[in-house]
């Protein structure tokens, strides 16, 4: 080392230059590349597809919506007129009862945000809209699933998260685990170091280049993918933009995380192979083992209900609810008004109308601890998934992406408070209707409100996001230092 | 030879800290799944037996009611969890647990267990059959990588030459040194999985199950020794150790990795299933188009109601000898049953034909033919699911009849009527038998033969590879 008293040090910029160069020589970074671009930019087309699904799917339900109130409008005001009677009182639109609890339903829909393309999460699995009625709410959101073959929900969509997070890390550790050590087995990092660079300086100027064309080919093929396949406005959502800085932002940061452990891993200064098997023996703990284990572990610890339970306590409180408020007349109504002897009076559908309405209300009472156990047990889980997914950074920015992209748990608990609330107002516009016994108009038709999905402020997705960005950044620099220790020790001979 | 090959290679492989350490975690992870496989078995199969005599209580205890009244009410039933489902949960988290079955309607199965859960578990469960068939390939890539290239680099494999020792021998200890290893980690999970399984499940159950692990035993094994041989190959033919590995792995990665997202992706894409919006918007309108039970002026009930004054020929409902209700009710399940069969007729096949292409995929992919059979074989599979279903819609349908033909013959056309316990008593209880193996071995011996056809390509492999591999 006497020599860098006589020699210049070299220029960071030309040192990066001279490693670029050093980079693009070699095939293995191109074709890694080339593989990373389409895994990527498959991915995010992959999740467009899926957005447009759900969309058209909204799209076609609400179309069917409007047919469907303008011909209960119509219809309204040819009974009004005279022009058409009712073939029965269960078909009279003008009832409260039956325009609330069949006719007039209508859709609670959570259409994708604009961003998501960029992740699939868990929108494959809950459901994005529902039919809302004056029945009691388990009613409908118990069968609202989007029609999927299972085998596919178990194996997951080939989105950009699954790009991101189990795939990126592989390329990442096949375009930097030998950085320093190919450099040693080929005899060639003496040689550099006469250059009057330290290691380190060598090291990070060789890891710099890296993380740059890594996150280049990530984010251009995402952005430009995710362009072409979006629709013209997706960036002019509200919290779009910094939505999708985040998005950049928390991908760099797990970019970062693997480039940081490659980088300890070459400072201990292995040879190449005992590298590569070091770092995938990362990427299976962190990526394939934890997260499952995990899951066992947060289902073992607060262990959910069994629906099951659910429905039995649902039926059983609907058995109680009967027996005790009816009389026989109720009873019978219950059963089959039309079938009564000259059936189908409005009278009796008023009546049923009314004891439909207290058995609901009955029922739901009785079934509302067994639910909020459900909920207790749920959001237990979900706060302890919190807590422990600082175990593997896997989970940290699956959840992340998944929430930036608006395809998170999180979103969906807003969509069914939300269609929580819309179906208290749908209940309390129609039931006290119900019990007044009146008829409704043709203008009451839309007086009910369509629901309108509200999106979370952007701030508060930024804030979760912001915590484990926390995360990652703390154990990147807690790497990256240990590996600036491991480098000042690091052997450069063989 | 064979045997002190054999010997050498296994006390190498048990004498590596590493392959030690790596064996000692997939001997952790098996049988922390299959112990909380087995818990998870017990209590779902608990639950819902004590659910299917409780809604069969329900049901004989509704009281005096009107047959179609009853028929409203219905009955519940309950997927049974299978034995197997211990090793491999398969798609049983992601199809609903019980189906109601009612009146004038066939209802989706609700409550997937999967929606009750955090999205960690998108990541995959921590199953028997995960262990299997994602870390145990991975065990095997360890301990088969550089079976030849690490005796070529050590230049121990021209000493061997000079011994005599053929290729085809150390061939064959080389493999069977491997097989030990795998038995030696597999063997007490599966004994341990066999008591398991005969301490809680009943005997009948017990038998039925035992030819379906077997057969999931050996297909594990064929997967297991396609995949060892693999390794030979690759390990005999790769320059060095090294390529050998990042090629194994790499085949690992797309075999567990990429084929189960990417063949999902390529079967939706050319076997699309259609929206659950687009589906029921497409029944409702089938099912308003015929007598929907509910609306007496509809064109077909005069219809009907014309032929029946006609046959029993009398001028008024009132008059007719039959219930007109009842009728009219049957006519409707009749007409229902027709447009159901159709829509889940469709749907079903869809289905299929998404995973009949999945299934032509495995032969790029064995992962995916294995993963198909191990879920066959547990009987949690799509087709197992549909095979439920269809005998409890069957069932559905046979409630519809009893309650209709009793309306029809016992229910005036001028007064109330009401059916008691006896009606309920007739109706036989829901009893459910899973198809047996060579009901799955008909529809699945396409993956068999795809893992056979594997097994044997790599073998070949492994030997042609052997015979050509350069000492130097």
């Amino acid at each position: 080392m006497i020599m860098n008293h006589f020699i210049r040090p070299i220029g960071l910029f030309r040192l990066l230059r001279l490693e670029w160069r050093n980079l693009r020589a070699d095939r293995s970074p191109v074709v890694l590349a080339i593989l990373l671009a389409l895994a990527v930019g498959y991915g995010v087309w992959n999740g467009a597809r899926w957005m447009d699904f759900q969309r058209h799917a909204i799209e076609e339900a609400l179309t069917e919506e409007s047919q469907r109130l303008a011909k209960i409008r119509d219809e309204i005001r040819w009974i009004d007129s005279g022009q058409k009677t009712p073939l029965s009182a269960f078909a009279d639109p003008r009832l409260p009862q039956s325009f609330g609890r069949n006719m007039g339903l209508r859709y609670a829909a959570m259409p994708p945000f604009a961003l998501g393309l960029l992740s699939v999460g868990q929108s494959d699995l809950l459901p994005y809209y529902f039919r809302v009625s004056t029945n009691p709410m388990h009613s409908f959101t118990a069968n609202s699933n989007e029609i999927e073959n299972p085998v596919h929900l178990l194996s997951g969509r080939f989105d950009l998260s699954f790009a991101i997070v189990f795939l990126l890390p592989l390329f990442i550790i096949g375009i930097s685990y030998n950085v320093l050590s190919a450099e040693r087995e080929g005899g060639t990092l003496l040689l550099a170091l006469a250059q009057a660079i330290s290691v380190r300086r060598l090291a990070l100027a060789k890891f710099a280049v890296r993380v740059a064309f890594v996150l280049t080919v990530t984010t251009v093929v995402a952005l430009t993918v995710a362009a072409l396949a979006a629709d013209p406005g997706w960036l002019g959502h509200a919290g779009s933009v910094s939505r999708l800085a985040s998005w950049v932002v928390v991908t760099a940061a797990y970019a970062l995380f693997w480039f940081s452990l490659a980088f300890v891993v070459n400072a201990v200064g292995r040879h190449s192979a005992s590298n590569a098997v070091a770092l995938v023996g990362f990427w299976l703990v962190f990526v394939v083992v934890t997260p499952p284990v995990l899951n066992l572990a947060i289902q073992t610890v607060y262990p959910v209900p069994s629906r099951v339970e659910l429905i039995q306590a649902i039926r059983s409180a609907g058995e109680d609810a009967t027996r005790k408020g009816s009389s026989l007349l109720a009873r019978y109504l219950e059963d089959h008004p039309e079938l009564a002897p000259g059936g189908g009076s409005s009278a009796a559908t008023a009546d049923f109308g009314t004891l439909l309405v207290a058995l609901n209300d009955a029922t739901e009472k009785s079934v509302q601890p067994v639910l909020a156990r459900f909920e207790d047990q749920l959001s237990a889980q979900r706060r302890m998934a919190a807590r422990l997914r600082y175990l593997s950074p896997a989970i940290v920015v699956q959840d992340a992406l998944n929430d930036l992209a608006g395809s998170s748990t999180e979103r969906h608990q807003m969509f069914l408070a939300q269609t929580a609330e819309y179906h208290r107002r749908w209940r309390e516009f129609f039931i006290p209707r119900i019990l007044r016994g009146e008829k409704l108009s043709a203008t009451d038709v839309d007086r009910f409100p369509a629901f309108q999905f509200r999106e979370e402020g952007v701030d508060a997705v930024l804030a979760r996001c912001g915590v484990a960005f926390a995360g990652l950044a703390i154990s990147v620099a807690a790497a990256a230092a240990a590996g600036m220790w491991a480098m000042r020790r690091h052997q450069v001979a063989g | 030879m064979v045997w002190t090959i054999c010997k050498k290679e296994l006390r190498e492989m048990v004498r590596d800290g590493r392959l030690r350490a790596a064996g000692l975690i997939v001997l952790v992870l098996l049988s922390a799944a299959l112990l909380l496989g087995w818990r998870n078995y017990r209590n779902i199969d608990a639950q819902h037996k004590s659910a299917q005599q409780a809604t069969r209580q329900q049901w004989l205890g509704q009281g005096r009611k009107n047959p179609h009244s009853a028929a409203h009410y219905g009955v519940y039933a309950f997927k049974p969890k299978t034995p197997l489902s211990l090793v491999d949960p398969g798609t049983d988290p992601f199809t609903g647990v019980a189906v109601w079955l009612e009146a004038h309607k066939q209802n989706e199965f609700q409550y997937k267990p999967a929606q009750d859960a955090t999205s960690v578990q998108r990541f995959g469960e921590l199953t028997g059959a995960a262990v299997l068939q994602i870390l145990v390939p991975l065990l095997l890539v360890l301990l088969g990588f550089n079976a030849w290239s690490g005796e070529r680099e050590l230049g121990t494999l021209r000493q061997l030459g000079s011994l005599g020792v053929s290729r085809m021998q150390l061939l064959v200890g080389k493999a069977l040194a491997m097989a030990g290893a795998v038995s030696l980690l597999l063997l007490p999970a599966l004994l341990a999985g066999l008591a398991a399984l005969a301490a809680s499940a009943e005997p009948g159950a017990m038998r039925a199950s035992l030819p379906r692990g077997a057969a999931m035993a050996v297909s594990y094994g064929l997967y297991f020794a396609a995949f060892g041989a693999l390794c030979l190959a690759v390990s005999a033919w790769a320059s060095s150790s090294r390529l050998a590995l990042v090629v194994l792995l790499g085949f690992w990665m797309l075999n567990v990795l990429i084929a189960p997202r990417t063949a999902s992706d390529i079967a939706r894409f050319f076997r699309p299933a259609p929206s659950a919006f687009a589906f029921g918007h497409q029944m409702e309108a089938a099912l308003a188009q015929g007598i929907d039970g509910h609306n007496p002026a509809d064109e077909r009930i005069s219809k009907l109601r014309d032929e029946l004054l006609k046959k029993y020929n009398v001028d008024s409902i009132e008059h007719l000898p039959v219930n007109f209700a009842g009728v009219r009710l049957q006519e409707g399940e009749n007409y229902g049953n027709k447009v159901y069969d159709a829509a889940y007729g469709r749907l079903w096949q869809t289905f299929g034909e998404q995973d009949g292409m999945r299934e032509r995929l495995s032969l790029l992919a064995p992962g995916l033919a294995i993963r198909h059979l191990s879920m066959a074989f547990a009987g949690t599979d799509f087709p197992q699911h549909a095979h439920f279903a269809k005998h409890a819609e069957e069932y559905r349908r046979s409630i519809q009849l009893l309650m209709n033909n009793d309306l029809i013959t016992h229910a005036s056309n001028t007064g109330a009527y009401y059916a008691d316990h006896s009606l309920w008593n007739q109706l036989p209880e829901f009893a459910y038998t899973a198809p047996g193996l060579t009901w799955v071995l008909e529809r699945q011996w396409p993956s068999v033969a795809v893992l056979a056809v594997w097994f044997a390509l790599t073998a070949a492999a492994a030997v042609v590879a052997a015979r050509q591999l350069n000492v130097a």
